[in-house]
Parts: structure tokens; sequence; C-alpha cells
């Protein structure tokens, strides 16, 4: 039984107070996912932009799209992002997580201080680092020249910006998966390391043949999410770099936003949307497959 | 609570959301059913709201029948932004005077905009003003005239007279090679700490496409000797002109005369960390405002070494315009004809140190004086023939983005010899002309 027949179910039965209830979601639902989802599907076979009637286009889009080679490098850009950022995020989360989950002085401290960049505003952060990565007045080069290394062009090099901004961005997002792998870590009885220690195992091997498994579920579940939010990259190229240098930070969403917010493309960025919003299921669905896959193997 | 005693209470609820929820209505004939009320909307800059409730005092002091009610442009990102969203939800103001004529387009597609020539005095008022060659320019596609052409701001360079004497440079640059020969002397580390304090130049090296209006647009035009991006709607800026700006650019960067950073914590020219900036008039207020002790002179924008005959730069325009949702377009265009009055024009010198755009500047008595009083101003005057505006044609801004990438591909990294940059701004420029006909 879908939500809608559910809904009629009850209304038939006679619950109107249960209906009422749920009417606030149905209009925030119906104004906010069912409007603009069928209406971007009208879009797609339109131009319009925004103030002029709408003009039918057939599938002009569709062809501009597959002719656009700005789309495609934000694409490959994108999955730059995500080959950096998800190995990077793991191992860091992982790394800092065993370490505050092991008996250290401070460790509330430690916890609560990787967090916080979580919950402070991205474009905070972003400006933050924007002064950090400022090649001729940046911290990060200050220090790197006072030890007597050669300034790094953090986001002024078309080859080291990306790098740049997956190493911002997991900065900012660690503190949240190294939560997911303390309750991971939690989870794993104490009893399997102490039978480890009775055998002889090295904390190494330990970490390699019993957290390391056991985690799988959580890192799963890290995989997912820091690819989801990994192709909605926006605010850290928006603010950061605009894009550049040389379109080598332009995103996927930041190049759907330009095409609908700056050029008012809309039923361009509509399709786009469209097909990148494909792509992501696609790609969650085959890591998904691929991680069952692993575990069950 | 009975049933009934609750049906009525979420009635009420509901009457009450409703009720707050509607668009404000307010009657053209609020407290009396004889006075007009307009709504104005100037630029959002402190000089020119001070400009425009000065002239809205004057106005509505004069006018007891038609009130006008002076508000700044919402702020946003852009001007543009704000006024095609208002376009869109049907809230634009009676009269706008920060119209930009590259966006005009969008705003006429959009019927956004009442046909000023059809008002009986506008051409009589107009060429008294404005040249008529000029006048032209701001004629739109259909034929008619959409924007009141009010006030231009001629980009020019301004130098620090310290930092170029300090550094041994006698002459003010003038063309491409005088500026470089200027940089390496200008350009230098004052304090030996291995960075560069004092800079030649600077310009934001985000790929924003607005932000080409302030370096290739006024060179490019200044090197093609007038001419702009397009003509008779064909691509017109494949050829010498753009490769030399492009490669004059590229020679700024490749030398360090610009850095390749984000200034923070301040405007680098006010700071005298650079010694050159590219700016229309409205900065000589900034720098009396803010740096007063700074002593600069203005210049035209540099030329190639081989250029000869006048240097040309770009307007900057901006226009008035009457929104169609007005229900009053004569008292709005009476409110329209009383901003491009003489008198206001002064105050606008006086008050923005923005230019207005006509023909009798330096001729017209009644602004000898304050001429006298600001010579650098006259140098902006005598910039205002040989300005040029931007082409009507759609997606102007995506056209500038697609420059904007290759201006930084080719001379902020020097990834692309800049024939190779023209020949692929042409080519994206054709894609999107292309797809967007």
């Amino acid at each position: 039984m879908n939500g809608l027949q559910h809904i009629v179910h009850v209304i038939k039965r006679g619950g109107r107070s249960g209906s009422w209830l749920t009417l606030p979601y149905i209009i925030f639902f119906l104004a906010f996912v069912a409007y603009p989802l069928i209406f971007s599907f009208i879009l797609i076979f339109h131009r319009w932009n925004i103030v002029t009637p709408m003009e039918w286009s057939g599938l002009r889009n569709f062809s501009r799209l597959f002719a656009d080679p700005l789309f495609f490098k934000a694409l490959g850009n994108t999955g730059i992002f995500l080959v950096i950022h998800i190995p990077l995020q793991i191992v860091v989360a992982l790394g800092l997580a065993v370490l505050l989950y092991s008996r250290i002085r401070l460790r509330g401290f430690f916890r609560a201080v990787y967090f916080l960049p979580v919950v402070v505003s991205g474009v905070v952060v972003t400006i933050l680092w924007q002064q950090m990565y400022s090649y001729d007045y940046g911290v990060l080069n200050i220090l790197l020249t006072n030890i007597g290394l050669p300034r790094v062009p953090w986001i002024v090099d078309p080859n080291i910006a990306m790098p740049s901004i997956a190493i911002m961005a997991t900065w900012k997002n660690v503190g949240l998966y190294i939560v997911l792998f303390l309750v991971g870590l939690q989870q794993i009885p104490r009893d399997l390391y102490e039978v480890a220690d009775l055998d002889g195992a090295t904390k190494r091997t330990q970490f390699f043949r019993i957290t390391l498994p056991l985690l799988n579920p959580t890192i799963a579940v890290i995989v997912i999410l820091s690819t989801i939010a990994g192709f909605s990259l926006f605010i850290e190229p928006y603010v950061l770099t605009g894009g550049g240098p040389m379109n080598s930070t332009l995103s996927t969403v930041l190049y759907i936003y330009n095409q609908a917010f700056y050029f008012n493309h809309m039923g361009y960025a509509a399709t786009l949307g469209l097909f990148f919003a494909f792509i992501i299921i696609t790609v969650v669905i085959f890591q998904r497959k691929l991680i069952e896959k692993e575990s069950y193997a | 609570m009975s049933r009934y005693r609750f049906f009525l209470f979420r009635c009420a609820c509901v009457i009450l959301i409703v009720i707050g929820c509607s668009e404000e209505r307010k009657s053209p004939l609020t407290s009396d059913s004889s006075v007009v009320h307009l709504t104005y909307w100037p630029a959002s800059n402190p000089h020119e709201i001070q400009l425009a409730d000065s002239i809205v005092r004057m106005w509505n002091h004069l006018n007891p029948t038609i009130q006008v009610r002076m508000q700044p442009i919402p702020s946003g990102k852009s001007t543009e932004e704000i006024l095609l969203a208002a376009i869109a939800g049907k809230t634009t103001p009676d009269v706008c005077s920060n119209i930009w004529p590259g966006a005009l387009h969008d705003y006429t597609e959009a019927g956004g905009l009442v046909v000023l020539d059809d008002f009986p005095d506008f051409d009589s008022l107009a060429s008294s003003r404005v040249p008529r060659e000029l006048l032209e320019a701001f004629r739109s596609e259909d034929g008619h005239y959409h924007q009141f052409p009010w006030k231009t701001n001629p980009l020019m360079m301004f130098y620090n007279v310290r930092l170029l004497q300090e550094a041994g440079v006698d002459s003010v640059p003038r063309t491409y090679s005088e500026y470089l020969a200027a940089g390496e002397k200008v350009t230098r580390d004052t304090n030996g700490d291995g960075q560069t304090d004092i800079w030649m130049g600077e310009r934001d090296i985000l790929p924003i496409w607005w932000q080409r209006l302030m370096d290739f647009y006024p060179f490019y035009i200044a090197a093609s000797k007038g001419k702009t991006l397009f003509l008779q709607g064909e691509i017109a800026f494949e050829g010498a002109a753009a490769e030399k700006v492009f490669a004059f650019f590229q020679q700024c960067y490749t030398r360090r005369l610009f850095p390749k950073t984000f200034f923070q914590g301040g405007a680098p020219f006010l700071l005298e960390k650079k010694a050159t900036h590219f700016a229309g008039p409205w900065h000589i207020a900034t720098l009396k405002k803010f740096a007063p002790h700074i002593e600069y002179g203005v210049t035209p924008i540099l030329v190639p070494d081989d250029h000869e005959g006048p240097t040309y730069t770009t307007g900057d325009y901006k226009n008035i315009s009457i929104f169609s949702t007005t229900r009053h377009p004569e008292a709005a265009w009476e409110f329209v004809k009383f901003l491009v009055r003489n008198e206001r024009d002064l105050l606008l010198l006086e008050i923005a140190d923005q230019l207005p755009l006509r023909g009798d500047l330096l001729t017209n008595s009644l602004f000898t004086d304050y001429f006298y009083r600001n010579p650098l101003m006259v140098n902006f005057a005598r910039q205002v023939p040989f300005t040029r505006g931007l082409d009507k044609v759609p997606d102007l801004r995506e056209i500038f983005d697609a420059l904007s990438q290759e201006y930084e591909a080719c001379s902020v990294y020097g990834q692309k010899t800049p024939a190779e940059a023209v020949r692929d701004a042409a080519r994206r420029t054709r894609l999107i002309l292309e797809w967007n006909r």
C-alpha cells in the first residue's frame, strides 16, 4: 500500500484527525517535492528564462547537453573530487576515530573539537580556507616559505585546486564520519580483542583482522553518504574559486546553478539536473550492490 | 471546546493566514484620491542614494499631486538579477535609474518596459542631450527606445603618483610596452621578506563574466579603435585586437606584475599596494572618502604600441526606464524628465562624481564651475565621445563568461596562446548563439 492509498484508507476508516495531522506534510510534499519535480519534467522540453513565456524546444536541450564540453568537464571534475575526497575522508576519519576511541587524555574535548567544523557554516569555512590558501599572503604558504619550502599554488593551479578543495571538504566533514566510526567501534565486542591478545596478535593485526572487517557496514554507509555529499559539491568552488582556475573546480552542481541563475537557461538547467540525478542514482545503486556483494563474500 | 467552536476557531485561523499572506495592494490613490504615488529605484551605493534622496525631496516639494517614494534597489548579487526577479514577480517599480544596457534585451523580451518614444517629447528631449549617433546605440532591436540615456562612466586608468615616482617612472605609461617597463620598476618587495608588497596592477582572477567588463572589454575597445564584439550580429572580435589584449595581460601575469591571488581585507589601490587601477569616475568619490591622502592621476586605457588616433573605452552606461507595471506612465515620464534636467545633471556630478550622458559637458556653462573645481573629471568628460557600449545580442552574459574562461586560461595561467584563446572564445560564442537561437 503506497502513501496515498494509506491516506485514503485512513480517511475512509474515519480517522479524520489523523488525516488532518498528515496535512502539513502533504502540503509540504506537494509544494516542495512533487510540484518542482513535475515542473522540471515539463521544463526539459522547453526554453524558459523565467520572465518570458515558455517556448517548446523538443529535444534541443538534450542535443545541447551532449554537445556541451563544459558539462562533461564539470562531470569529470566532480568525479576527480570524489576519487580524492572519499578515500581521504575514510582514512582520516577512521584514523582519528580509532585514536579518539583509545584511552587518551582530554578525549571528550578532542571529540568536540573535531566535530566543530561540521556545525560551522560552509561559507564561513570556505572564506577561512580562502585566506589560508592565498598564494602570496596565505598562512600555509608563509609557513612553507619560513621552513625553506616553495609556495604551493593551492587554488590558482588547475592541477592542485581540486585536491585543495577535497582537503578542505574533508576537514569540514570529517567530524561527522568520526562519530559514525565511533558508533561502529563501540559495537565491536571487546572480548574479540582479548582473545586476539591471548593468541599473541599484534595491534596492527587486530586492526586489520578484527576492527576493519567489522567496520565494513559503517564504511559502506560512509561511502554512500560521502558520495551523495560529494556529488552535490557547490559551496566550496562557488565561494573559493568560482569554478576556476580554467574550470578545474567547476563542479556539476555549480555548472547547473550557473546555467539556471546566471544565464537564466531554466530548461537546459533542468535537463542537466535530470541527467545528473540519473548518474547519481546509477552510481549509488552500483556502489550498494558492490558493497553488499563484498559484505556477503 | 465544542466541535462548533473548534470549527469557528479553525476558520478564523485560515482567514487570518490568507489575509496575512495576501499581497498588499496599495491603491495608487491612497490617502488622497487626487495624489498619484510612484516608486523609484536608484542604484544602492551611498552616493546615488544621497543623490536620489535630494532629487525626490525636490520633486515631492514641487509636485504635491505626484508623490515619489525612493527605495534603493534591493540588495542582491546584481541589479540585473533583482530586476529580472521583480519582472517575473510583477513587483517592479515605476521608474529605475540603474538600467544596464547589456540586460535590456531580457527586460524588453519579457515586455517589462514602457516604450519611451511613444511620449511625444521623448525625441526632442533625448536629442537635445545626447548626440544622434550615440543615441542610436540605445535603440532596441524593435526600433523603439526602452531606456533614456542618463549617465556614463568611461573606464580609465588611475595611477598612484607617489608609487610611480618612487620607482623612477617619469612618465605615465600609455602603451603596453611602457606599462610593462614601468611595472618592472614598480613591482617589488619593499621590506625584504620575500613577498611582493607593491604591484603594478591587479585584477580579480575569478572567472566571473562581469569582471571582464573592467579589463578585457575596455582594452579590446581601445585596441580595436572603438569596435565592439559584434558587427551586424556577427562575431567581430576574432582578430588581432583581442589577441593583443590577451597577450598584454598574459605578460602582466607572466612577469609577476599582477598577483595571482585574492586580496583580503581591503582594496589594494586604496591601501597603496598597487600602482594602477582601471575604473570609472565613481572611483574618485571612493578615493575622496577612504583614501584622501593618496595623490593620483587619471589617464586613458592602455593601447598597443602601434596604436594611432584617439583612445576609445567602454562607457559603462546606466540609463533610466519606466516599467510596464506602472499605473501612471505619464506621471512616471514627467518624473524621468525631471531626473534628466540640467540642474539634476549638475547634482549627479556634484554628489556622485558621475557624468551625465550629454554632448555639451565641457561647453555648457552650467558645468564649468564643477570641472574647474574637479580638474580630474575633465579627463573623463573628454573621454565621453570616445566611449562604446555593449552589443544588443542575447546571452551577452554567457558570451562574456566564455571570454572570461579564455582570459583566465591564456592571460592568467598562460595555458593557451592568445590566438588559441581568441579562436576558442569565438567557437564557444558561436555555440552559445546557435544553442539559444
